[in-house]
Order: structure tokens, then C-alpha cells, then sequence
């Protein structure tokens, strides 16, 4: 999974309508991974991630690539595009677990794959 | 699409789709583990979710599909709801495209005249190969009628897992087209073929090879009202009334819902958040574009 895919996610569980992003990492293994550089994608991504958990969750996985806030001019500051490519699309998790703000609810990622199921109760 | 827009694929099986455009960015999610495990290993950005409960954060996404994946929810408040929750992670004026089974085809694949609720072997890659050989799916047996099963014994809410895990083994994936296509080389002709080959024909096969086909095949049709309160994990077990020999492998069944021509299009209706903006009828499919129009 990688970074840009957490940005994306919420707790779903029923119920837990607040607080429920970002999820938090925990017992995370990572890995870097060489992606071809997509200027259109990242600039579409500048309105659509939540920039905030985005460099929060970097920083608790010890990535200090990003500044804490976006640059006025992300949209052609190529040096950010690139940093922000190489934390979003380059970066991937391959195991740990995401624990909700929330509720607790603990989302288990293995071989790089994030299990989002819930039990029957739970949705 | 534009370079650069991410999209969700809801439902992507083995992630066939997910890579077609390399300008795009996809995240695919689908019930199956060994699907996704499959998405994982060809690098593919995809998770284990069900489809009537996203995981995404809402309008996130510039646009979605799903292929052949809601005529596999049991009811029309599944299916509607499925319809939701897609559009809820896409952006107002973001593009759905679905794909779904079509009452009124004329392919390969044979139903039984206007019955929308049927149950489809599913043959793992292995049988399916060779049962390709030794049937003909153009010329199928009309005296062969596959075993019935009561839908009251063997409805349940639970449905749209069909897809769900308990098809260990499995590797494909429905598509649009007919096709069946996965890891291996199997396709949808395949596993109508082991649909036509019932009776004598079966006992025949089984008297040459016990391993050349699954006799053990089953079609289930369901004919009465859907009211999603029995079990279709029961239709996922493994046939065992035909079967000749322990050895052969388990066919599981899986639910269709077949659309009526224009019933897709009613669903997005009625979500009410959503207008069809281009329609079709493709290869034994009903597809439409449906565009968000509000949150």
C-alpha cells in the first residue's frame, strides 16, 4: 500500500463518523519502490490530499522529505512535486496495522495489502 | 480520463482494468483476498473491502467502475445501496461506468427464459481447462437439466459474498466481454460448459477420466421472490449429490441477478444523486456512464 492510499482511507466501521481519519500506523515495515513521475497526477493530488495528515503521518514514520505546510506554489515547485511523488507513490507499506483515532478498530495490513473488511457487526 | 485522475475500482477481481491506462491512477478493492493478493503481486494499488461499505473518504475519487459486480448483489436495496456508496467516494461531475449481466443475451452462456436470479457453477482454472475440451458449449444437451435446488434452502442475505474467500483456488474474474480471464487461461464458455454437461454426458466423461470433469456441476435457478433472508453460503458448498469420486474438485455457485433492459438505469434513478449520461448494450451485457450530479 502506499502512502497516497492512506491519505484516502477512513475508519468505515458503523458509527464512527468523527475523528476517524487519519488512521495511525502502528509496528509498520516499509519499503521505497521506483514509480514513474506523473506531474498531471500529483497536481490533481494538491486539492484532494489532507496535506496536514499527509506530513503528520510521515513524520511518526520517521520520512522528514515534505515541509509542514505546502508551498505556495506546489503546483510548479518541481522540487515538491518530486518529494511528494517519491512519499506518496514511491513509498509502500508492507506491513503493520492501522488503528482508528476513534473507535480502535484495528485494520491489518500484510504482504502490502490493507484488509478493510469488517465483521458483519461492525458495518 | 485525464492524465493524472484517480479512480476507484469497485469490485476489480484480479485488477484487469487497473493498469489499462498508465495515466490514471486506480485503487482497486474487492471481497476475494486471493483476488487482491493477485492485484498485490502485480503491482497493483488494491485492499480487501466489501463493496457495500468503502473505506475511502467521500468524493475522493474523480471517477470509478465496476464490472460485473452489482448483479452479484442479492436484492434491488443491495444493489442501489452498492450504486451509493460508489457515488458517495466520487466527486460531483465524477464518471461511473458499470457493467452488469443482461437478461436478454444471446451468447454463449445458456438461462433458463426470463429468469433473473440464477446461481453459476464457478469451475477453478484447473477444471475448467479440462472440461474445455471435452464439451461443446454450442451444442449443449437440452435434456440435460442441471439439478434444481429450493432457493428457500439456500437463499441468504449474505449474497454478494459469493465472492467471497471460500472460492479458494480461484484466480478469475468475470468480465464484460464473456471473458473469463485470470492468471491462468480459463474462460467464461468454460464454466457454461461444465453448466451444460450434466447426466449422461457427465457419467460419461467421469467413466473415461474420473479427473476430466466435475460431474458434480449444479445450477441453481432461482425462481421465486428474492427476500434476502436465506443463505447463499450454502450454495457455495460444493455439490457432493453427482459426484462419482472424492478426488473431484468442489464447483461453486455463484448468484447473477440478470438485468432487464433498463432496471441498471432505474437503480441509478433512484439514488437520485446521479443522472445515466450514456447507455448500452455490449456483448451479453448492460453497461451505463452515470454521472454524479450532488452529494
Amino acid at each position: 500500500m502506499r502512502l497516497i492510499t492512506h491519505n484516502m482511507l477512513q475508519c468505515h466501521v458503523k458509527g464512527c463518523n468523527a475523528n476517524n481519519f487519519p488512521l495511525d500506523f502502528q509496528d509498520v515495515s516499509l519499503e521505497q519502490q521506483e514509480a514513474e513521475l506523473n506531474e498531471d497526477f500529483l497536481r490533481n493530488m494538491l486539492g484532494k490530499i489532507e496535506y496536514g495528515a499527509l506530513v503528520a503521518t510521515c513524520l511518526k514514520l520517521n520520512i522528514t522529505d515534505l515541509p509542514s505546510t505546502m508551498p505556495a506554489d506546489a503546483n510548479t515547485n518541481e522540487e515538491f512535486l518530486q518529494a511528494l511523488h517519491r512519499v506518496m507513490l514511491e513509498t509502500h507499506v508492507i506491513s503493520g496495522k492501522m488503528v482508528c483515532p476513534n473507535c480502535s478498530h484495528i485494520y491489518i495490513i500484510r504482504d502490502g495489502i490493507p484488509n478493510m473488511l469488517l465483521a458483519e457487526h461492525e458495518v | 480520463m485525464p492524465s493524472g485522475y484517480v479512480g476507484a475500482d469497485v469490485g476489480c477481481g484480479n485488477g484487469k482494468y487497473i493498469g489499462v491506462n498508465p495515466k490514471l491512477f486506480m485503487v482497486g478493492s474487492d471481497r476475494s483476498s486471493n483476488l487482491i493478493s493477485i492485484c498485490g503481486e502485480r503491482g497493483h494499488e488494491a485492499m480487501v473491502c466489501d463493496g457495500l461499505s468503502l473505506p475511502y473518504r467521500p468524493q475522493f475519487f474523480d471517477f470509478a467502475i465496476s464490472i460485473a459486480v452489482i448483479h452479484h448483489f442479492i436484492n434491488p436495496e443491495r444493489r442501489t445501496a452498492a450504486i451509493n456508496e460508489i457515488l458517495r467516494v466520487v466527486r460531483v461531475g465524477g464518471r461511473v461506468l458499470i457493467f452488469v449481466w443482461a437478461l436478454e443475451q444471446n451468447g454463449k452462456r445458456e438461462f433458463e427464459k426470463d429468469v433473473q436470479d440464477v446461481f453459476v457453477p464457478w469451475a477453478t482454472p484447473g477444471q475448467a481447462s479440462k472440461t474445455k475440451k471435452s464439451t461443446s458449449v454450442k451444442s449443449p444437451n437440452p435434456n440435460s437439466r442441471p439439478q434444481g435446488v429450493k432457493r428457500k434452502d439456500r437463499l441468504k442475505a449474505k449474497a454478494d459474498q459469493v465472492r467471497q474467500d471460500q472460492q479458494n483456488e480461484d484466480q478469475a474474474q468475470d468480465s464484460p466481454d464473456g471473458q473469463r480471464s485470470n492468471a491462468g487461461e480459463s474462460d467464461i464458455t468454460t464454466s457454461m460448459a461444465q453448466l451444460d454437461l450434466t447426466g449422461e454426458e457427465a457419467s460419461k466423461s467421469s467413466a473415461k477420466s474420473q479427473s476430466d470433469i466435475s460431474s458434480a456441476v449444479q445450477e441453481t435457478v432461482v425462481t421465486a421472490d428474492i427476500n434476502g433472508s436465506a443463505s447463499v453460503q450454502e450454495a457455495l458448498e460444493p455439490s457432493s449429490s453427482l459426484a462419482p469420486s472424492p478426488k473431484v474438485a468442489p464447483v461453486y455457485n455463484r448468484y447473477y441477478h440478470l438485468f432487464r433492459k433498463g432496471e441498471l438505469e432505474d437503480l441509478v434513478k433512484e439514488t437520485k444523486i446521479a443522472n445515466v449520461v450514456q447507455q448500452g448494450y455490449d456483448r451479453d451485457n448492460w453497461w451505463c456512464i452515470v454521472e454524479k450530479t450532488s452529494n
